[in-house]
């Protein structure tokens, strides 16, 4: 009786929880790399440094200066959120793969004690 | 049909299963064979022999079992139908057995997490359960049935070991008496579980791990040099835990309107203005948290915002001056626009807006930023000095988005006590029993003035973590932490000492009042009633008016019921009302102690316990009494402050001569002393001395009448009996003769005088009689000195 609701446990319940539990490690890499809000202010200055140089100085000159600080901000800010948007995707790639690839692994780990044993008898070896 | 348990349904059986493959040694047993599989199977197959791969599928097995135990055994979902077997928690069905009874239950239950939760702070124990079940299978349905309900009733998830501990209790036919005796109410177990639940989903809350923006949060704000040292950010408290950890269901109304301001266009500025201890800064740290969690749905204007608490000390310290105050709030305001993502706060705002040396206004340079809404900004104030504030600065008052906070009532405080007990158990390393809670509600309710619920308790339980007793923390720890901390002096005599006290009040006050039978019995009748509960509780414990001529013992018997009850005069706090003869007095009546500790409310908020003294109470101003109503009506009375000091622990006595001569009329008249007392009270409305309504607040109205040559002779004896024990260290003694005495009494007796000038003339007489005896060598140690009427009438030429 254990043994059947085991089973079935595993190839209902059992394979949700490992569905949840993956959807989750996704979230949580999506939100430590926060690839959406990245997208979303990928022009933006880099933590806002040049903003406060604004015309202090005053005049076309000061403009200017305050224009090019930001535009290096700006520069500096999207050079770093690619480079994050990039190391964010591919770990979630590599973490969507493992995950997939366990998940479609799942259903077959209750019959490895079997196939282990039609696999010994093959005589395959290394 | 639902409550029929079977010790074979798939729940029990997993349940068991559950109990073996999560015990410590099973798990370490599954992994260690896991790997040991593994790497077997890998050397075999490393030596060419294919029988490896059967140990590595073989590897398979004790896997599952793990993984099945993790995610599924260790919380077996409930069932479908509505029955106790679908219900029942893991740790129960693990424990139940085949034939269950209420009493096999009660060996197990509090090894159960909510049977446990229950049994020490509640102390619903083993013991006090086993007093009260039978090992009989058949009782046991009834219980399910009523476990059902009980959690239906208290939306558990299952029926656990606690439920099933109260609903043990419930189906007792007696159980309302014996939660009595345990001065509990079956409502206080429903919520000991809603508790329980409430902490376990703290838990599993917990245990989720927060979305809280990631890289890209911090890359799209500034740096905030300036702000490090100038401020603390607390929403950086947030990121890893929950902080402040209050339930915020009670300022969920609060938390959505400064959502809602910051979400919006218009004034960026919140001000949260209530008394002390309502909660102000815990709503502004839930706030921080609301705003971090990225699972919200809430503006992207505010998501994100960090929130830096301005220091003011740190400001006063580095900027003395005015200018150059100004000019660093002015760069601290710049650097959090550039920032792009603070709100700052100004925690107890009144100081940045003080006028005088030694404080800082900043009110100019805020103003402008208030008014367009440049910087966020969030003020926190006192209710009173908003008042304050606006009256000098009113186009700041009106620049803000106000958001009045009000103190909780006694459901949300002991809620947010609860709240607040795991964090105090982990400060102090003990256990808040149930009592603990509720004690330091009802005693911070009387005695914690400076803070408003649920601040005022919350400091209470807080200071009673340093009294445990066996380490809990129990209402005898409260009432511990009262005495030592606020300087309450509670009660702390023996039920028996208190009875015996009681009943031989009369006894006792005669003891150094002569006379006057009829008040000191009304009084003591009074005590009684107050003392066997038929008392409101919202009143005084006696408030009684004494009437009658000077010198009759009326202010001595406040003086003996002061020592018969409270223990000693110490406990007499004495307002001579004939101070108080202006409207302008009443200022002085209730002023804060800090100005002046002999107010009426200053010295009752020290000594809650006293017998409150009324002196003259005809010569205050109408006024004054007006103040006094409140006092007699509901035992309270509010000082200057607006704070509430209790009255209900104090004994109020008020004296008046007014009357006087209608007294010794009316009894020269033959009348007896209720007839007195009706036409007395009758003649002093009439005469507009005193309003009904001022007289209607008195438990009791005495009649003291003119005391007699009789009564005197003894009154000559308490005051020998008292020079005598003046004498006492000196070993000399002095008796009187009887003749002298009466001698005394026919100098000493005046009508309109009572008993006051008795004291004079014994002073006049024996004292000198025996100070000239000592002093001439007469009277040596251990002499007794015997004094005649020749002695007296010599004494008195």
């Amino acid at each position: 009786m254990l043994a059947v609701s085991f089973l079935q446990w595993w190839y209902s319940r059992g394979w949700g929880i490992y569905f949840r539990g993956f959807r989750e490690r996704l979230s949580n890499i999506a939100d430590f790399f926060s690839i959406g809000l990245l997208v979303k202010t990928l022009f933006q200055p880099f933590k806002q440094v040049s903003a406060d140089e604004t015309g202090e100085r005053g005049g076309l000159q000061g403009s200017l200066v305050a224009f090019f600080d930001r535009l290096l901000s700006r520069i500096i800010g999207f050079i770093v959120r690619t480079g994050l948007i990039i190391f964010g995707i591919i770990s979630m790639i590599i973490t969507f793969v493992m995950g997939l690839a366990l998940a479609i692994v799942w259903p077959c780990i209750p019959i490895l004690p079997v196939a282990g044993i039609i696999i010994s008898v093959t005589g395959l070896s290394f | 049909m639902g409550a029929k348990y079977s010790t074979f349904s798939m729940r029990s059986v997993e349940a068991r299963a559950d109990k073996i493959l999560n015990s410590t040694l099973v798990k370490a047993l599954l992994v260690i064979s896991f790997i040991t599989l593994i790497a077997f199977g890998g050397a075999l197959l490393f030596f060419h022999y294919s029988i490896g791969w059967m140990v590595i599928g073989f590897a398979a097995i004790p896997f599952e079992f793990l993984i099945w135990a993790k995610y599924e055994l260790k919380e077996i979902p409930i069932g479908r139908n509505n029955t106790i077997n679908d219900l029942l928690s893991n740790e129960c069905l693990a424990r139940l057995g085949s034939h269950p009874t209420p009493q096999s239950i009660v060996t197990w239950f509090y090894k159960t997490r909510s049977g446990n939760f229950l049994a020490i702070r509640y102390s619903i124990t083993p013991r006090m359960l086993e007093a009260i079940t039978k090992d009989m299978p058949e009782d046991i349905t009834p219980i399910f049935e009523k476990a059902i309900e009980i959690r239906e009733k208290t939306e558990s998830e299952v029926v656990s070991g606690g439920v099933l501990a109260v609903a043990i209790i419930e189906c007792r036919p007696d159980c309302e008496q014996i939660l009595k005796s345990m001065k509990l109410e079956l409502s206080d177990l429903y919520d000991g579980l809603l508790w329980f639940n409430y902490l376990s989903g703290l838990v599993k809350g917990m245990r989720k791990r927060r979305h809280t923006g990631g890289f890209a949060r911090d890359l799209m704000f500034g740096y905030t040099p300036l702000l490090q040292n100038y401020t603390v950010n607390i929403s950086r408290q947030h990121e890893t835990t929950r902080g402040g950890n209050v339930s915020i269901s009670l300022h969920r109304e609060q938390i959505q309107q400064m959502i809602d301001i910051f979400s919006k266009g218009g004034r960026q500025n919140v001000a949260l203005i209530g008394p002390d201890g309502c909660g102000r800064s815990t709503i502004v740290n839930e706030f921080a948290s609301e705003i971090l969690n990225a699972d919200n749905k809430i503006s992207s204007q505010i998501k994100y915002r960090q929130i830096f608490k301005l220091d003011a000390a740190a400001l006063i310290s580095s900027a003395s001056e005015r200018g150059e105050m100004e000019t660093l709030m002015n760069r601290i305001l710049n650097e959090a626009y550039y920032a792009k993502n603070v709100i700052l706060w100004l925690e107890n705002a009144e100081l940045f807006f003080e006028e005088g040396t030694g404080s800082i206004d900043i009110s100019n340079v805020l103003l402008p930023i208030l008014e367009n809404g440049a910087v966020r900004v969030i003020l926190t104030m006192d209710q009173q000095k908003f008042l304050e504030i606006s009256s000098r600065k009113a186009a700041l008052a009106n620049a803000l988005n106000k958001i009045m906070i009000e103190p909780a009532d006694e459901e949300a405080t002991i809620k947010v006590m609860q709240d607040r007990v795991p964090l105090l158990e982990d400060k102090f390393g003990v256990i808040y029993t149930f009592w603990s809670l509720r004690e330091s509600y009802r005693l911070s309710e009387r005695y914690v003035h400076d803070l408003v619920m649920p601040g005022r308790a919350i400091s209470l339980l807080e200071s009673a973590g340093n009294f445990p007793i066996d380490g809990y923390i129990t209402d005898a720890s409260v009432q511990q932490a009262i005495e030592k901390t606020v300087g309450v002096k509670m009660q702390s005599s023996t039920d028996e000492e208190d009875k015996s006290r009681l009943l031989n009040m009369e006894e006792l006050i005669h003891k150094r009042l002569i006379g006057q039978d009829m008040a000191v019995r009304a009084v003591s009748d009074a005590l009684r009633r107050a003392a066997a509960g038929v008392r409101n509780e919202n009143r005084p414990i006696g408030t009684f008016l004494f009437l009658g001529p000077t010198g009759v013992g009326k202010t001595e018997l406040a003086k003996a019921i002061s020592e018969v009850y409270f223990g000693g005069e110490g406990t007499i706090i004495r307002i001579d009302l004939n101070e108080y003869v202006s409207a302008d007095d009443v200022q002085r009546l209730i002023a804060d102690g800090a100005t002046d500790e002999l107010s009426l409310t200053a010295q009752v908020m020290k000594h809650p316990f006293s017998v409150v003294l009324l002196d003259e109470i005809e010569k205050a101003h109408p006024l004054v009494l007006t103040t006094l109503l409140q006092l007699l009506d509901e035992g309270i009375l509010r000082d200057v402050k607006n704070r509430e000091v209790s009255f209900r622990d104090t004994i109020v006595v008020a004296t008046s001569n007014a009357g006087a001569n209608s007294i010794r009329d009316y009894i020269d008249q033959g009348l007896d002393t209720s007839k007195i007392k009706e036409q007395l009270t009758n003649d002093l409305i009439s005469s507009g001395e005193f309003k009904p309504e001022f007289l209607n607040r008195f438990d009791e109205i005495c009649i003291f009448q003119p005391l007699s040559k009789e009564a005197l002779l003894s009154i000559v004896d308490l005051i020998i009996a008292s020079t005598n024990k003046t004498l006492e260290p000196r070993k000399i003694t002095v008796s009187l003769e009887p003749e002298a005495k009466t001698l005394l009494v026919e100098h000493g007796y005046d009508p309109k005088l009572g008993a006051r000038p008795m004291r004079r003339i014994v002073s006049k007489t024996v004292e000198n009689i025996v100070a000239r005896a000592v002093l001439s060598g007469e009277a040596d140690s251990g002499a007794s000195i015997t004094i005649t009427p020749d002695m007296i009438q010599a004494a008195l030429d």
